[in-house]
């Protein structure tokens, strides 16, 4: 063993550049599988954590008081999947008015609330973040997704609430809690008290499952008493997925690709090394050494460098994932979340593997090889491939001699030539699919209102909600904004919520007036945006999803104790955790007969002005009751994800630019001799740099094209599965991104690499004396 | 001999590899004519071989100056050495140096398309040498196939192929049988009498005796003897 480690460490020895171009790839290679799977393990880690901690409720159901007893009610919880079970709880859906000490104003709000007597219990064990649980009369505790805070109250109807307290439920199951009692009086006449149950199954884990599980609960109560779809937590945790899990597809894609790089860079040092080694292991064979000890002295040639990369890349992508995984544990207040231990084990592991396994093969062409046929050949065996390209490329004159000795140069190699046009082709690709990637996220910058319609003008009193402007106020506003020059088109816009039957989330309500819906620079998904009249909405995805329905539904939405009916229209591109709905004016006055006006103008200003100068310019003529804001239009966590993507490309470019250095390492180290020839015979150096980057240019072009297709469609392929990561459908225009002029430069990509891969090690042949290559063998 | 002009001149050359080592080349002086026929002696390690490099332009001297044809050699760039080489040296060794993948006339050609000749004339050139060298009939075949003394006749027509004022040929015969070398010394010495510089490096002395009309002996890089020195 110790003759096997002397003869790996004289490989190494030998093989610096090889060496370190290994560790170098691995290193890009492992970082970025950790990073890529990092997120992927975190994605949902924070929910699940939270989950587990809580005792989460895998559904819960609402439960018509009036079609089943409490006690019917309460058998449920004996059934024979239930593990565990919460309730009845009183609940019931209130429209209330909060107020928020040292904010003037307040805000009408749907609040789901439900009547418990205290945060435990077996099933969704709620997290007291401040304050305390109520203990007597008008008393209100606010979920942490509200964002109010203790001190303040909230008044429905006659009754006035204080906040005590902030809790968390993670699935959901209610926006506010009070004490049982509160209830009936909170509710008011004609505004039916629900009961509320939350239960854990033995087998909750699918979809199929949960529904298993409803079909069991349904049977088990009188007909019409299961109000709804009762929530299930699958819903809740894939609307609730983390802020990270849409970039995870892409940085898997990157880490495949450098992997693949990594491996193919692997086998083509191995066998350059087995081929300029040919002497080398002749003396070791004729020295004793068996053909498993030569094949593990290659083996271990390769290992050595390429665990220090694992080792590493290891380190380096987590520091990568650490910034990432902050934001998402904040979120959910789950304390420090980090990349798994198992990742930082199985991730160096097997990215070794693949290496050895990728080494073995030429290593076992070393083992194979005859002692004495290496020893007599003296020199590394030349290339028997190629004659006839080098025939045929002669014959034109109209290209430079040095050209045309470039271009036969891959035809020796056939097989090094194949691996190395792959790992470029990779390499491209990456270019490709980074700058579709970054064209789509420009895309979701620019279809959106921060975007379309970069200045607001409000009222300056703003409260929790934005106070509606009154007729005067709106026509002062559209003084002001008529009597701007730069004033392009703008929208009113009022915003709201509404609760959602059956669902644990409220939507989000937007309301554009005053023009066409399409300025908002939201895109579509399909269908058409909703006309002027009343009972028409569009929505987002999400809202789909979770009501389960389509383009071309019907849906009843209400507000306190309105309920309307709408026609969902259109799917809108918006993305996230919300449920987003966007109607007429009209439509929301049915639905909320309390809203009075628009909360604000949206302004899109002519091409060249300046948004902040415009909204300088409308506060000062609109005084100090209005104010006037700006968007910068800038998203930090795309431009962090940008970032992230012009890394990891950079970073792929880089691993198939060292693979071109180590391609053309080894042809220069095995071609020296034939270098002194040619620098004999009259070669200058420019020649010669000429000669050697044209070996590798031409199959860097090729796979530069080739590339263009295979990046395409990995974007194509990408994308989508980022927008559903979010939430989202994809609208045409986020996987449509490519320019033809585009794609011709990207096609460039894989000439730059070669290119670049071979410059070093070209100019060093160039630059290299002519007796000392004329002495090389 | 004085009548002639110098085609090489070395003066006070010294070309050493590692410091604390003897020198490879030390303190040479040498004028050679042109069309003179020179034969380098020495036995192996004496220092010939790399004095030919230094005259050839592959290699700097550690001191001293070469001129070949009147131009200074010994500080030329990379570039500019190449250049030289092109017009100025052909360079035959004792392994021919041919480059395997390319036919006969392919590498009889290469110099001349290095050089940018027009590539008509460079093909009557190579035709030209390739009959005056009686290879004609080989001119598309690969190396592999061909005998030493043809591969040999291939290499000195790729030498001459741009028409250099000075032959180096380094142990021209060392590769080839006692026939072949007779006929590869023949060749050399009827490129002599036609008016070819020859700088002819080899250990064996009756080669050197035959085929030049100088010979200079060379030992641990020093000249030992020099059998016709210029003034």
């Amino acid at each position: 063993m110790t003759a096997v480690i002397r003869a790996a460490r004289g490989g190494i020895a030998r093989r610096k550049l090889q060496v370190v171009i290994i560790g170098v790839v691995l290193l890009a290679a492992t970082a970025t599988s950790v990073v890529a799977l990092g997120l992927l393990a975190n994605a949902n880690g924070p929910f699940d954590r939270a989950f587990a901690r809580q005792n989460g409720a895998d559904l819960t159901a609402a439960v018509d008081p009036s079609a089943a007893s409490r006690s019917q009610i309460a058998a449920t919880a004996r059934l024979a999947g239930v593990t565990a079970a919460a309730g009845p709880y009183p609940g019931v859906l209130v429209t209330a008015e909060v107020t928020v000490p040292g904010v003037p104003g307040s805000s009408p709000d749907s609040l789901r609330l439900a009547g418990r007597s205290s945060p435990g219990g077996p099933v969704d064990d709620l997290t007291l973040d401040e304050g305390h649980w109520p203990d007597g009369g008008n008393q209100i505790v606010m979920d942490r997704g509200t964002g109010v805070f203790p001190g303040s109250t909230v008044t429905a109807g006659s009754q006035k609430l204080t906040v005590v307290g902030v809790a968390d439920s993670v699935t959901g199951t209610a926006d506010a809690w009070v004490l049982p009692s509160e209830l009936s009086a909170l509710a008011g006449p004609g505004n039916p008290v629900q009961e509320q149950m939350l239960y854990r199954f033995a087998s909750a884990g699918s979809t199929s499952a949960i529904t298993a599980d409803i079909a069991e609960l349904r049977a088990a109560l009188p007909r019409g008493a299961l109000l709804n779809n009762p929530v299930s937590y699958l819903g809740v945790r894939q609307s609730e997925q983390s802020d990270i899990a849409p970039w995870v597809p892409f940085i898997i894609a990157f880490g495949v690709i450098a992997l693949v790089i990594s491996v193919l860079i692997v086998v083509n040092v191995v066998s350059g090394a087995v081929t300029a080694g040919t002497t080398r292991i002749g003396v070791l064979k004729s020295i004793g050494f068996t053909p498993a000890q030569v094949v593990a002295s290659y083996v271990l040639l390769v290992a050595v460098p390429a665990l220090a990369g694992c080792l590493a890349g290891d380190g380096l992508g987590n520091l990568l994932a650490i910034p990432l995984l902050t934001v998402n544990a904040h979120v959910y207040q789950v304390g420090a979340l980090g990349v798994p231990f198992w990742i930082d084990v199985a991730v160096p592991l097997a990215t070794l593997a693949l290496t050895v396994i990728g080494a073995v093969p030429p290593a076992l062409r070393a083992g194979r090889m005859s002692a004495i046929q290496a020893i007599a050949s003296g020199r590394a065996p030349r290339p028997s491939h190629g004659y006839r390209a080098h025939r045929m490329l002669a014959r034109i004159n109209s290209l430079p001699r040095t050209v045309t000795l470039g271009l036969a140069a891959p035809f020796a190699r056939p097989a090094r030539t194949v691996t190395t046009v792959v790992a470029i082709l990779f390499g491209a690709a990456a270019v490709t699919f980074g700058a579709g990637l970054a064209l789509s996220l420009g895309r979701v910058v620019t279809d959106n209102p921060n975007t379309a319609l970069p200045v607001s003008v409000s009222l300056s009193q703003a409260g929790p909600a934005q106070p509606a402007m009154t007729a005067a106020q709106q026509r002062s506003v559209v003084s002001v904004l008529a009597a701007q020059p730069g004033t392009l088109r703008y929208l009113t816009q009022t915003g709201g919520q509404v609760s959602l039957p059956g669902l644990s989330d409220s939507a989000s309500v937007t309301a554009y007036g005053g023009g066409n819906p399409a300025w908002s620079g939201y895109a579509l998904i399909s269908g058409r945006w909703y006309s002027g009249g009343v009972a028409e909405a569009d929505v987002n995805t999400l809202f789909l999803t979770d009501t389960g329905t389509s383009v071309g539904s019907a849906y009843t939405l209400g507000s306190g104790r309105h309920r309307v009916t709408v026609r969902i229209v259109g799917e809108v591109f918006d993305p996230g955790k919300n449920l987003d709905l966007y109607l007429s004016p009209a439509t929301l006055a049915a639905i909320a007969p309390g809203t009075t006006g628009p909360g604000q103008y949206d302004v899109a200003v002519r091409p060249g002005v300046s948004p902040a100068a415009y909204a300088n310019a409308v506060s000062a003529a609109l005084g100090r009751s209005y104010q006037a804001y700006a968007s910068t239009g800038q998203n930090k966590t795309l431009t962090a994800v940008l970032a992230l993507i012009a890394m990891l490309t950079i970073l792929i470019t880089v691993v198939a630019g060292l693979g071109v250095l180590n391609t053309v390492a080894l042809q220069i180290r095995e071609r020296a001799h034939e270098i002194g020839v040619f620098k004999s015979i009259g070669m200058t150096p420019r020649q010669t740099l000429a000669m050697i980057v044209c070996s590798v240019a031409f199959i860097g072009l090729a796979a530069g094209i080739a590339a263009i297709p295979a990046g395409v469609y990995l974007h194509h392929g990408v994308v989508p599965v980022m927008a559903h990561a979010a939430n989202s459908g994809y609208p045409a225009s986020l996987i449509s991104v490519y320019a033809t002029w585009q794609l011709i430069l990207l096609a460039l990509a894989g000439l730059v690499i070669a290119v670049a891969g071979a410059l070093g090690p070209a100019g060093w042949a160039a630059g290299t004396r002519t007796a000392f290559a004329l002495r090389a063998e | 001999m004085t009548e002639h002009p110098e085609a090489i001149r070395l003066d006070g050359v010294t070309k050493r590899y590692d410091h604390g080592v003897a020198p490879a080349v030390a303190d040479v002086s040498l004028a050679v004519a042109a069309g003179d026929a020179v034969a380098i002696m020495g036995p192996s390690g004496s220092g010939k071989s790399t004095l030919l490099n230094l005259i050839a332009g592959m290699d700097r001297p550690t001191s001293g100056v070469i001129r070949v044809g009147g131009q200074r050699v010994d500080r030329l760039s990379e570039t500019a050495a190449a250049r030289f080489r092109r017009r100025q040296v052909g360079t035959i060794f004792q392994f021919f140096n041919l480059l395997d993948d390319m036919t006969v006339i392919e590498n009889v050609l290469l110099p001349a398309q290095l050089a940018g000749t027009p590539a008509a004339a460079a093909r009557r050139r190579a035709g030209e040498l390739l009959a005056t060298l009686r290879i004609a009939h080989r001119r598309d075949a690969y190396p592999a196939r061909l005998s030493g003394g043809e591969r040999q006749r291939v290499a000195i027509a790729r030498a001459l192929v741009n028409r250099p004022a000075v032959l180096l040929a380094d142990e021209p015969t060392g590769a080839v049988d006692t026939a072949t070398g007779e006929e590869i010394g023949a060749l050399l010495r009827d490129l002599n009498a036609a008016g070819q510089t020859l700088i002819l490096v080899t250990h064996n002395p009756d080669l050197a005796a035959r085929y030049s009309r100088r010979v200079v002996a060379i030992a641990d890089g020093r000249i030992a003897s020099d059998t016709g020195a210029l003034r």
